[in-house]
């Protein structure tokens, strides 16, 4: 199954921007099919790098997770994490607030998950998030525009 | 669990209507979501898989706010997303009677 990007809806491109530095254009793909992958041998001793590693992950976890949760671009962690970032829903009520989207982490160590909604304002700073918590209890956290905590309620 | 495109539109009018609060769309959302993860929903049509989802993802967290008691999406904003994510369904479908009628006409 492909699923083709719908270019008019949802799309604040400059918002996206500062997570999409490491956000690829490749269209998902089935999860059932096997790309064969070329064999590399390295010399002795020698370790692929961390930057080749989270290229690799993104590549091989992409198709599972992109299509549901990563329309607005991904980015591998240094920790074996990789984000999945939705598109930015958008608010209209003329204030500094542009929207909000979804986040999916994916833990490619332990194959954990979770997940959080991201406030962002209109300069791409993520002014609030809200996790998804497991006792169902609902909680905002803010953030004023340099990133620093304003405190939660 | 089965999710069809009329069901995601009505989550949509109840929430704009009053009859179903953000909070429980929201919750709706979320179950969606937890059973696509475990691989159990189906979705119907089937080739609407992807609008479908795109509600789905949309009522996931239209509960949010921007301050205590204050909703970041207005009604407009939901009446908007409504619109761009399921409305050429809606149209589509509300368009198919006719393209029946005349499809029964040619073959009478």
């Amino acid at each position: 199954m492909t699923v083709g990007f719908v270019p008019d809806i949802d799309v604040v491109p400059s918002l996206d921007n500062r997570v999409g530095a490491g956000a690829t254009t490749e269209r998902p793909a089935s999860a059932a099919v096997v790309v064969q992958i070329k064999q590399v041998s390295l010399p002795a001793g020698q370790r692929l790098s961390h930057e080749r590693l989270h290229e690799i992950d993104r590549v091989f976890f992409g198709p599972f997770f992109r299509e549901k949760y990563g329309r607005g671009g991904d980015k591998a962690l240094e920790n074996d994490r990789i984000r999945y970032y939705g598109l930015i829903q958008p608010t209209n009520d003329g204030g500094e607030l542009a929207g909000r989207r979804y986040v999916h982490e994916f833990d490619t160590m332990t194959g954990c998950t979770r997940g959080w909604h991201e406030t962002v304002d209109r300069a791409g700073n993520v002014r609030q998030i809200r996790p998804e918590r497991n006792d169902g209890a609902t909680r905002h956290y803010q953030f004023d525009s340099n990133g620093r905590y304003r405190g939660s309620w | 669990m089965h999710v069809d495109l009329q069901t995601v539109c009505r989550v949509f009018e109840d929430v704009l209507n009053g009859s179903v609060s953000r909070e429980q769309a929201d919750r709706w959302a979320y179950a969606v979501v937890q059973e696509e993860e475990a691989g159990i929903v189906t979705y119907s049509p089937p080739h609407e898989r992807e609008r479908i989802w795109a509600g789905v993802m949309y009522l996931y967290g239209v509960d949010t706010m921007k301050a205590p008691g204050e909703y970041l999406h207005s009604d407009n904003d939901i009446s908007a997303a409504m619109n761009a994510k399921l409305g050429e369904v809606a149209d589509r479908e509300a368009a198919m009677p006719l393209r029946t009628l005349a499809s029964g006409r040619r073959n009478a």
